[in-house]
């Protein structure tokens, strides 16, 4: 990150039973985009002396109008922790976890296909089996 | 060249009794110094279990002493001291004694305590060093008072041991018993609405600015908050709060962005540089009608079934 680009750190918070650290970042990048997460979380690996890979940053909202950012970090104590503490679609922009691909039409299709029917799977398959 | 010749004359004169002075106080210093080298020398002054501070600025002063000395020790004997390496050793020394400046003024509050000990013995009766904590004082004196006399009365000690336990003062709230008659006409309707509008009009900057004309009491210059905040800008507020506490990014309706597109445009242009609050309550002429002030009224969600869960929005 050049030197135009500064960044302060609000509300900190340890949390022991989580495992982790939590954080509110400004960062102010005049005359710039707005800074991508993966830039942010090497700042804070190196604020922090950790590894970049157990830090989380989410949340990002750049003011309209100011040059400036409001981000959230989450520093865990190892990867395990974040791992476990964390909601399947932010581990998976950091490629720690695969999430399944059904379009939403698909989705959409068999929840309606599902009202028409009743009853469990097991007692449905009964049902048939005496039909037949 | 007469003129000069008696100019150097009257010189000289006051250069002799000048020069015997200087010997003078000159044979003064070294009989001082040479005492107190003898002293030092002896081992009459110990500084290890010293400021290690102190000391530095100490040995720095010497040193400082003893490049002066060589210089004016050549200039008397008529050298000139232009790139003379001790200037530069003198303006180092210089530089380190003036940035030592402002921690000798952050420590002499404590170098000045401890010589006062040293030199009186014993700490002074005001010192705050010689208080001690005393955590019963942070114990509430009067639910104990009251536990012991609960105790005490053995007949309805349970009861008020109990009550007096909690401590803890509860706004009263008189029961609803019976419904009463909601006998509220138009007239006095209109009327509240009117003295509400009044008291509202009475606290605006307009009256305010007029009280202040006219009043003998001397000006106040208080530090205030925003003046102009409005309701969409606290709520802004809140939610901002809630945001960075919860570490969550809330969703904003199409109702609330339409409320802060139109606060932010009332706001950019200078539509509301001229208009003040309304006080046509005391003037007596037709209101003007803002959201703020008659907001819509909603339907009321009971205080009582209503959870702090999650983010209460505005409707």
């Amino acid at each position: 990150m050049n030197d135009t680009v500064t960044s302060q750190t609000r509300k900190f918070m340890t949390s022991r039973p989580l495992q982790k650290k939590q954080i509110v970042i400004d960062i102010l990048h005049p005359g710039k985009v707005t800074i991508a997460k993966t830039e942010i979380r090497e700042k804070l690996a190196r604020m922090y002396k950790t590894t970049p890979n157990v830090i989380l940053v989410f949340g990002l909202k750049t003011h309209f109008g100011h040059d400036t950012t409001t981000s959230f970090g989450m520093i865990y104590n190892s990867l395990d922790c974040k791992k476990k503490n964390q909601p399947k679609h932010r581990l998976s922009r950091h490629g720690l976890c695969e999430q399944k691909k059904i379009s939403r039409k698909q989705q959409k299709e068999r929840k309606n296909g599902m009202k028409k029917v009743r009853g469990t799977l097991n007692s449905r398959r009964i049902i048939n089996f005496k039909k037949k | 060249l007469l003129a000069a010749g008696g100019m150097l004359e009257s010189d000289l004169s006051n250069a002799v009794t000048l020069l015997k002075n200087l010997q003078e106080q000159v044979m003064a210093v070294t009989a001082q110094v040479q005492a107190l080298t003898k002293k030092v020398q002896a081992g009459a002054y110990p500084t290890e279990k010293g400021l290690s501070f102190l000391e530095v600025k100490d040995q720095l002063l010497l040193m400082y002493l003893m490049d002066l000395s060589h210089l004016i020790l050549d200039k008397a004997s008529g050298g000139s001291l232009r790139g003379h390496a001790a200037v530069l050793r003198l303006v180092e020394i210089r530089t380190v004694l003036e940035k030592l400046r402002p921690l000798d003024q952050k420590l002499k509050y404590q170098i000045d305590k401890l010589v006062k000990t040293a030199v009186t013995g014993s700490l002074s009766e005001n010192d705050p060093l010689r208080f001690k904590p005393h955590p019963s004082n942070m114990m509430s004196k009067l639910s104990s008072e009251d536990e012991e006399e609960g105790e005490a009365e053995d007949g309805h000690s349970e009861a008020s041991g109990k009550k007096s336990v909690k401590g803890v003062a509860k706004k009263y709230v008189p029961p609803r018993l019976v419904p009463v008659h909601y006998d509220e006409t138009e007239a006095e309707q209109e009327k509240k609405l009117l003295e509400r509008a009044k008291r509202r009009a009475l606290s605006s900057s307009v009256i305010r600015e007029l009280k202040e004309q006219y009043s003998d009491a001397p000006e106040e210059i208080r530090d205030a908050r925003h003046p102009h905040v409005t309701r969409q800008s606290q709520e802004d507020q809140h939610r901002i709060n809630y945001e960075e506490s919860m570490m969550v990014r809330l969703s904003v309706s199409k109702r609330e962005k339409g409320r802060r597109k139109r606060a932010h445009v009332m706001s950019s242009q200078l539509h509301s540089l001229t208009h003040f609050s309304d006080i046509s309550a005391l003037t007596g002429g037709t209101a003007r009608l803002d959201e703020d002030q008659n907001p819509i009224k909603r339907k009321k969600i009971p205080k009582k079934g209503r959870k702090k869960k999650g983010f209460r929005r505005r409707r």
